[in-house]
């Protein structure tokens, strides 16, 4: 792939004054995020000035969104600031630039800035008008700014700004100046993150190729915005775009080093577009394999403290186990040189202490579990069973649902080995004994229908597994009885089903005589009192 | 969950089979609701509000910098931007100088575009082969394919299938004045000197009277391939519809014109001597020779192909 702005060497100098810049940029902005966490959740990043830049334009800031009246006021001046540009397009360029500053700032005070009148006074015509070729720096400069954040509006606004896409993916050519580049860009991310409608227009008139051309450039905010921009032209549902991508030459090879040598920042940005790709198309999964993505991506997961990192390269994982086992052996195999395996790696993301971590690593570990006799080998003595039991025990929810397959499918050998009755006898006992049938018994009685169904058929495994009729033992010290009958008259025809075949099976007529006349009494009085409440559930801590 | 109704082997089940616990692989589609806590998170995250970083603020960064800083001028002429740093101007040099037009000045975003800018604008070659009905308007989403005999035609190709908006526009046209338009009926002067490209007004007015009503006998002016009004005043006015497809008239024998065209001598496309490469300081590689004359000199390193075949034009005319 060739390199961006003609492939020249920056100065050291450069590439810091973009780092330095970016990490300030990154400071303010989670501090900004935080105070935003109340409104629509978009996929769309506002560009905002910065407060100490305009001294006499302090009236702007007063225009936060509980302030009625400065608000009318900036709506009022930015209307006339779009009146304002109209006069000035034919006028000296200086002037221009001038006008579009101001409607720039207007549109970039407050988080919440006052599009809508914008649209409505026909500002995005004039702003196509200034993105024609031949204009200064810095009036496309300023005219994708405006645009940025017009686009970063609802889908009403974000459509307006239809017009100008043309124009702001000729600009990202390769003799434009950087700063007009990333801003381009920025507006198209805005654009392409509002709806397949408009993704769609993008990709037609060749957004993916020009975008992709700065993947590889030095600057770290542009390479980095590019990648925002881009997973979010290819986020679907349809594979097309992320296919198309994929097309580009080097692609393959460019993912996966901005994987191994990036800054965690284009890292998150890269890795998304991973996750989009791993989805949707398994023959790129094995390309990215090949290409030798799996060290970096699990040395990401192994190391990597950030939330925001850790979302999207986890689920590229947990997307590229839940292919084949052939995938799945290529990455518990390159992953037996981190410390504790693949295995160990997804642990940690289980003792995390966010959920959706947890979740999607529970998922993961299913999937594997899944997999071939010696990948469930693999799971149950890479240490992920004591959190496993944990997050069944104490979690959340959909947590402790996930968690529930990962244990059930440790427990069934494979389709096409029909050992023991398709049960893994070794690992249902040591997971029975580790204390999971609580768990599994409190998803019986949970209201959804997959969960109630994964605990039943746990429960059976229970039953019909353990030896020595000492499952149906358990479950009722566990209070299982009740919760079989109080699916008896469940509405869902299934769940009444599989209760009913349960409770006649294992608890019908013969059910309790044994106790009194039966050979195995002993056993079975023996010494499982104890063994059936592991440490943990007597209020000690977890050892992993 | 898959499910598979099994019979236990040789037991005897009940009539209506138990769904037994089956390990198999889950996949989710992207937007599936599994996967929206996860987006959630990221979204808030990703919610940046990003600050504007002044060209002071940049300054007083770039001063902690342990290179020292150098404001310089750009060299070339007309130019003459405040620059700070090598990098900026190895940034500037390759924006504002390196996709140029020669001819008009205007700027362009890729090589690519300038060349077809050129050739679409500048170029009496071109001209002659779409008389020649050649579909020479190439499409300018990068990696289509597509050709067409007219900008009408072409532009209706990016509506409909690259999704452009109708006012799109490539070429900007300047409407003549009406005194520019009086002047060019009643002079029909031969093409003139074409030494003054940098200025856009004379470009202007020379292009106009050359206008391609013009005939001068058999000479062959190649200027009357020119059916594009060459755009006055700074290249970022207004728009206007460039329609060159029904300004084309051509009132001499295209097979005249080119034959004149083969008598020039090839001009390669790489004439624009410009580097594509290029990097500044001691530490680099090559050197760029600053030419102070280089913007106005036509006979120098001309950027654009075509500038050399008009100059060339205005040598044979005057033969």
């Amino acid at each position: 792939m060739e390199g961006a702005s003609g492939a020249h060497h920056r100065d050291p100098f450069k590439s810091s004054v973009g780092r330095v810049a970016g990490q300030r940029r990154r400071q303010q902005a989670v501090t900004v995020g935080k105070e935003r966490r109340e409104s629509v959740v978009r996929a769309k990043r506002l560009r905002r000035a910065d407060p100490s830049d305009h001294g006499d334009d302090g009236s702007m800031q007063l225009a936060v969104m509980g302030d009625e009246a400065a608000y009318k006021a900036l709506e009022e001046s930015t209307v006339n600031a779009v009146h304002n540009l109209k006069n000035l397009l034919k006028g000296s360029p200086a002037k221009r630039i001038g006008a579009l500053q101001t409607l720039r700032h207007l549109l970039s005070c407050t988080a919440m800035p006052p599009v809508h009148v914008a649209i409505e006074a026909g500002v995005v015509t004039l702003l196509v008008d200034c993105l024609a070729f031949g204009s200064s720096e810095e009036q496309l400069f300023e005219a994708a700014w405006c645009l940025t954040n017009i686009a970063s509006g609802d889908l009403q606004q974000t459509c307006a700004v239809e017009p100008a896409l043309p124009l702001l993916i000729l600009h990202l050519g390769e003799k434009s100046a950087v700063h007009v580049v990333e801003q381009c860009a920025w507006a198209i991310g805005n654009v392409a993150g509002d709806g397949e409608v408009l993704r769609d227009v993008l990709l037609k008139q060749g957004a993916l190729h020009s975008l992709s051309r700065h993947l590889l450039s030095p600057v770290p905010s542009l390479s980095r915005t590019a990648a925002w921009a881009l997973s979010n032209l290819i986020k679907g549902p349809s594979p097309k775009a992320a296919m198309e991508l994929m097309k580009i030459e080097g692609m393959v090879d460019t993912l996966v080093s901005h994987v191994s040598k990036g800054e965690e920042d284009l890292v998150v940005e890269v890795a998304w577009v991973l996750v989009y790709v791993t989805s949707m198309s398994d023959f790129h999964v094995t390309l990215l394999l090949n290409a030798g993505l799996l060290p970096p991506l699990l040395g990401c997961l192994a190391s990597s403290e950030q939330l925001s990192l850790l979302t999207p390269v986890l689920r590229t994982l947990g997307n590229i186990v839940a292919g084949d086992n052939s995938k799945t052996d290529v990455v518990l195999s390159v992953g037996q040189s981190l410390p504790g395996g693949i295995i160990g790696v997804l642990a940690r993301c289980l003792e995390s202490k966010h959920r959706t971590l947890q979740k999607e690593a529970a998922w993961a570990v299913s999937n594997i579990a899944a997999g071939s006799i010696l990948q469930k080998h693999t799971v149950f003595n890479g240490g992920v069973v004591p959190p496993l039991l944990h997050l069944l025990a104490t979690a959340v929810f959909d947590v402790r649902k996930e968690s529930a397959y990962c244990l059930g499918n440790l427990c069934v050998a494979p389709k096409e080995s029909r050992e023991q009755g398709g049960i893994i006898l070794e690992h249902l006992i040591a997971l029975v004994d580790g204390g999971c049938l609580p768990g599994f018994i409190a998803l019986v009685r949970s209201p959804d229908v997959e969960a109630a169904r994964l605990g039943l058929q746990f429960l059976e495994l229970v039953m019909r597994g353990l030896p020595n009729g000492r499952g149906p033992k358990i479950v009722e010290k566990e209070d299982g009885i009740s919760a079989l009958e109080e699916l008896q008259f469940h509405e869902n025809d299934e769940l009444q089903t599989m209760s009913n075949t349960l409770i006649d099976r294992y608890f019908g007529e013969e059910y309790g005589l044994e106790e009194e006349y039966g050979p195995g009494m002993d056993v079975l009085r023996g010494s499982d009192d104890s063994s059936d409440y592991p440490p943990w559930r007597q209020g000690g801590g977890l050892t992993a | 969950m898959e499910e598979e109704k099994e019979k236990e082997e040789g037991n005897n089940a009940p009539k209506m089979g138990f769904a037994k616990w089956v390990a198999v692989r889950r996949k989710f589609a992207i937007d599936s609701p599994f996967f929206s806590a996860g987006n959630v998170e990221r979204e808030l995250l990703a919610k940046q509000i990003s600050l504007e970083i002044t060209e002071e603020e940049q300054f007083h960064i770039g001063r902690m910098e342990e290179e020292q800083i150098w404001q310089v001028h750009c060299p070339i002429v007309g130019c003459g931007t405040k620059l700070r740093g090598l990098g900026d101007l190895e940034a500037h040099y390759v924006s504002r100088h390196t996709a140029t037009c020669s001819v008009c000045a205007r700027m362009f975003p890729t090589t690519r575009l300038l060349n077809l800018h050129v050739s679409e604008t500048h170029d009496s070659f071109f001209q002659a082969k779409v008389a020649r009905n050649y579909p020479m308007y190439e499409c300018l989403v990068e990696g289509c394919a597509g050709r067409f005999h007219t900008d009408m035609a072409r532009l209706q190709h990016l509506v409909d299938k690259h999704r452009f908006p109708r006012s799109f526009h490539f070429h900007i046209k300047k409407h003549a004045s009406q005194r520019q338009r009086q002047r060019y009926r009643t002079h029909r002067t031969p093409f003139p000197d074409n030494g003054h490209h940098q200025s856009k007004q004379s470009s202007m007015m020379s292009e106009k009277s050359a206008h391609k009503k013009a005939t001068t006998g058999p000479t062959p002016s190649l200027s009357k391939g020119i059916s594009e009004v060459q755009q006055a005043g700074t290249p970022e006015d207004g728009t206007g519809i460039m329609d060159c497809g029904s300004d084309l008239e051509m009132c001499m024998d295209v097979d005249e014109l080119t034959t004149a065209v083969s008598r020039l001598s090839t001009i390669a496309k790489e004439a624009d001597n410009t580097p594509s490469l290029v990097s500044f300081g001691h530490r680099r590689g090559h050197r760029m020779p600053f030419l102070s004359g280089q913007k106005n000199n036509p006979s120098g390193r001309s950027r654009g192909s075509s500038h050399g075949k008009q100059r060339q034009t205005s040598t044979v005319h005057q033969t």
